[in-house]
This record gives structure tokens, sequence and C-alpha cells, in this order.
């Protein structure tokens, strides 16, 4: 079964290189094609990918901005970092609430996604619009319209809970709990779309057959849903859960623009901590080592993605 | 019963949206009142008018057409062409340059965002049109290259074949038979990277240290201005002009969504 993931065209491509291009494997064609953007992706992303481990290797800081000079300290950062308890914290953050982002955002996407399939063309089409404009939403005004929501005073939230009591000064972004509560709400939001309509294009794909026996064997709904779709389901949704992964364990943008790490480090996950590192204190040195042990804890499983991903529907 | 559930989530998923744009119709008294109001009693366009005569408005907007539109023409001609080496040829080495394609969109933001700063501090770049776009095509260069390539594989070869027996050379398939053919596919793709160049917030914000060199979306994240208080009606104005041509692109791309998320086109 060929995963959503895989652009759909792909499904008319030849598996095997025709005869007639093999003939052209002198040719120096591909060479000159690729060279622009090969030249400019060394430059851009080679380069600085070098650079950022020679910097972790230095005590670059707000001195050398000025001054431009800076030394060498051999593994310092990282003695330093591994030895730091603010770094293990961020750490044990980012794993705990990368996990309930994904948690959230998987099982919410596989019940939207299982809706459509059961929904008539105008739910179908009404919930489909709803889903791509709430993915529209750029981070920067998402961040910003969730701040309102959740605005302590006048905040509709707030005003909404006022069911239960008198909450219209809750500070949400001030209170380390409440303030996972609001980022967790907006990453899932945001989340939900690609996962339900990914999953989606995948779930129209299970053969009707298997289910249809399933039923006439006595499976109740959930049976069917869990021993049948699920199975069809699974390689769609390891890429999912990978890639969401990936993406939620660097979330930045959203945590910055609500709760800036705060109150205190509260929600300092890895990409807050580095980036005031780096950029607040002006420990670049410091920030590129934390980025390069981030980088290579993530390794594994962007090796695991992109394995999959080739495998998914690229012919190599 | 599922038209229900369909119902709520519905409204729970659109809400957000349509507060932003309630909120931007409403005048000063109906935004700041303890007792919401779900739609604007006196609707008005203060709030637009307030937005965009904001000091930095029109120069961060320039700004960000300046940025944005050589980034995406940058990125599809450089990419364009790799895209057709990396589909329509097999030689060696093309596996080890899909790999690094797909990795670099991987890696956190902050590990491409602290080299590509000391690099262009060093350089006295930071500040500039410049190295903003060198940072833009970093990121948008390699899912460009991919999602193009996708629509090259697509074309069958037999179509190739028919040019070459016609007597066409390389190069001229490439230019009178490919380009043609991928044409719908690249202005995908010119979208993808419109999204991701406009919506860039974090590298703006690290590399501009200037309000008039800032892009829209630092603009708009500098409404929330801890001192002079948010005027909300106002900043959910701006927010609807900064998020409606996304809105616009997404639904215009909507079939080809997946494919280019997948290859991390859009970040979540």
């Amino acid at each position: 079964m060929k995963t959503a993931t895989a652009p759909r065209h792909v499904h008319a491509a030849p598996t095997a290189p025709p005869a007639a291009r093999s003939r052209r494997r002198r040719d120096p064609a591909p060479y000159l094609l690729l060279s622009p953007a090969a030249l400019v992706l060394a430059v851009v992303t080679l380069a600085p990918i070098g650079f950022l481990v020679f910097t972790s290797f230095t005590d670059w800081n707000q001195r050398t901005l000025f001054t431009g000079t800076y030394g060498f300290v051999g593994a310092d950062q990282y003695t330093t970092l591994l030895g730091n308890p603010a770094f293990w914290w961020s750490l044990l953050r980012t794993v705990l609430f990368t996990t309930a982002m994904v948690a959230g955002s998987v099982l919410i996407g596989m019940g939207v996604s299982h809706l459509l399939t059961r929904l008539g063309r105008g739910w179908r089409y009404t919930v489909t619009v709803v889903l791509i404009v709430a993915w529209a939403m750029p981070n920067v005004a998402a961040s910003l319209v969730w701040n309102w929501l959740f605005q302590p005073g006048y905040g509709v939230v707030n005003w909404m809970l006022g069911v239960f009591g008198d909450t219209a000064g809750l500070n949400w972004a001030q209170d380390p709990v409440l303030a996972y509560v609001v980022i967790w709400l907006l990453i899932v939001w945001q989340a939900v779309p690609f996962i339900a309509l990914t999953l989606n294009a995948a779930e129209t794909q299970v053969p009707h057959e298997y289910q249809e026996a399933a039923r006439l064997d006595g499976a109740s709904e959930i049976a069917v849903y869990r021993i049948v779709t699920l199975r069809f389901l699974r390689p769609t949704l390891l890429l999912i859960t990978i890639l969401s992964v990936i993406w939620d364990y660097n979330v930045f943008n959203q945590i910055w623009l609500i709760s800036r790490g705060g109150p205190g480090d509260a929600t300092a996950t890895l990409g807050v901590y580095t980036y005031k590192t780096a950029f607040v204190g002006f420990k670049i040195g410091n920030g590129a080592a934390i980025s390069v042990v981030t980088t290579l804890l993530l390794l594994a499983l962007t090796a695991v993605y992109i394995r999959n991903l080739l495998k998914a529907g690229e012919d190599l | 019963m599922k038209n229900t559930i369909a119902a709520v989530f519905c409204l729970v998923w659109i809400f957000p949206v349509y507060w932003m744009v309630n909120t931007a119709f409403k005048p000063r008294p109906e935004v700041m009142t303890p007792d919401p109001h779900f739609w604007p009693h006196h609707p008005t366009l203060g709030n637009f008018t307030a937005a965009v005569t904001q000091p930095q408005f029109l120069t961060n907007l320039g700004n960000s057409v300046i940025v944005v539109t050589v980034t995406v023409l940058a990125s599809i001609v450089l990419g364009i062409f790799a895209a057709a080496a990396l589909s329509r040829f097999r030689f060696p080495g093309r596996r080890a340059i899909m790999v690094v394609i797909l990795a670099v969109q991987m890696l956190p933001a902050t590990a491409m965002l602290i080299p590509l700063f000391t690099m262009f501090n060093s350089l006295d770049l930071l500040g500039t049109y410049s190295a903003l776009i060198l940072a833009y095509v970093a990121t948008v260069l390699p899912f460009s290259i991919w999602v193009m390539r996708g629509f090259f594989v697509a074309v069958p070869a037999e179509i190739e074949e028919a040019a070459q027996i016609d007597g066409a050379g390389t190069w001229r398939i490439l230019i009178s038979v490919l380009f043609p053919l991928v044409a719908p596919g690249v202005i995908a793709t010119g979208i993808f990277a419109f999204i991701a160049a406009w919506n860039d917030y974090l590298i703006a914000y690290t590399f501009m240290q200037d309000e008039a060199r800032y892009t829209l979306p630092v603009w708009l994240a500098s409404f929330t201005n801890p001192h002079t208080g948010t005027d909300f009606g106002a900043q959910m104005a701006a927010s609807v002009i900064f998020a409606a041509p996304v809105v616009v692109f997404f639904l215009i791309i909507q079939r080809n969504l997946v494919a280019g998320m997948s290859a991390g086109a859009v970040k979540g």
C-alpha cells in the first residue's frame, strides 16, 4: 500500500529506469543542472551546519559580536552543558510536552479522519474547509489570537469558563500548568488538520471488502476499526507520528509568543532554552552546543523518517 | 449523531478564526468588555485603519514583499533544474543528495539560526535583505526541490522517449517538453515557498534588529507591547490582513497540501 505522504501521482511513475535514461549515463547534463542549487545549498545549509559544530567548541559570546575574537575551549561547552541541571530539566520538559502534544494531535486527528469517512457530502466538505482554514493560520497570527482568547479580564475563554465560578482574572500565561494547557491547545489545534487529512487520504483507500467481511462476522464498529482499518493505516500513522514528534520537539514560535518560556523557565523547552542562551544571554558557543545535542537526539528519528519517505513512493 | 459531532467539531475548530475576524470588526468598547459580543453590534473598519496606519506597516510590508519575492524566484529557478536532474537522470551521488535535502528540513530552527547568525555577523550582513534572503533560501530551496521532483517523476517516460525519437536532445526535451508539463507543480511549489517565507518570524526577528527593517510577522508580533497595552481590535485586524493571503493560497493548493507538508514545506 502506498502511504498518503507520497505524492499521489507517483503511482503513475515507472519503477524501473527505462533504457532511454540509462543510455545517458555519461551525460554531463544532470551535474550541470544540479550545480547551481548544490552550490547555494552548500553555502547556506551545509557550511552553517559545519560552522555550528565549530562554534560549539568556542566561547563565542557577546564580546565576539563586536570584536570578532573568540577562543577555543575544547569540549568545555559540552561538559558545562551536561553538568547543568537547567539543561536536563529543559530536556525532560521537552520530552513530556512533545509526548502530550503528539498524543493529543494524533488521537484527535485519527478521530476526525474516521469521522470524515462516515459523513455525507455536505458535512464532509464543511469539515474539510474548516480544517484547511485552521491549518492555514500563520503561527504568529494564531499565537496572537490565542493570547486574546485566553486574555485575563476580557478573554472569551475566561468568560465561557465563568459558568464554573469567577474565572475572569485567570492568568493563563503566568501559571506554569495553565501556560502548558494554552500552548498544548494551540499546537493541537494547528496540527490536527494535517494529520486528519493525511490519514483520511489513506483511510479512503482501505478496501471495503475487509471491513464488510468483519461486519458479517459480527464485529462491532469499534472492532472493525481496531482490527481492520487500523492495520491498513499503520504505515501512514507511523510516518505522521514521527513527523509530529520532530515538529513538536522543535516547536518555538508558539511558546515564545505566548509565554516566552515562562513563568520562570516553566515552559522553556529545548528550543526556547537554546534561543534564550544564544540570543538573550548571547552565549552563542553554549547555545551551539545545545543545538548540536538537540539535533543528535533527534537524529535517529529523522533517519527513520527519511528511510520511510524514500521507501514510500520515491523510486531510487 | 455523526452530524452532531461534525457540527460541534466545526464550531470548536473554526471558533478561534471566527473570534479573530469578529474582534477585528468591533469598536473598542465592544472589544474590551467583560461580556463578549458574539458578533459586532456596531461593525467598524476602524481597526483596519488603525492597523495599516501604524508607523512601520508600509515599510515592513515592503520588506516582506521584497524578501519573499526574491526568495521564491531564486528557489524556483534553482530548484527546477535540480529537481529535473534528480528525477529524470540517474547518476552517482543522487541518493546522497536526496537524503541531505530531506535531512536539513528536520533540523531544529535554532540549529540553522545560530551558525547563520555568526556567519552573517562576520560578513557584516546582519540587518540586510541579503541575510534574510539567504536564510530563507536555506529553508525553502530544499523542499522546493523535493516537491518539484515529485511532479517531474509523474511525467511518463514515454513522453520523453517519443521526443527523443523525434530527434530532440537532452536540453530541448527539458525545456520544450518537461518544463511545460510540470508548470502547475511549479506554481504550487511557488505558493509553498511563499507561505514558508511570508510566515517566518524567528529569523527576521533575530537578524533584522531594527524596527524599520522588520518584516510583517515581526511587526504583527510587536503589537503585543507590554508597556503601551495591547489594542486587541487593531491587533486582530492586523492578523486578518496578514493571514488572508495565506488562507487564500491554502485553499488554492489544497490538493497538493499533503504531499508538500510531508516534505517539510509548511511546518505545523
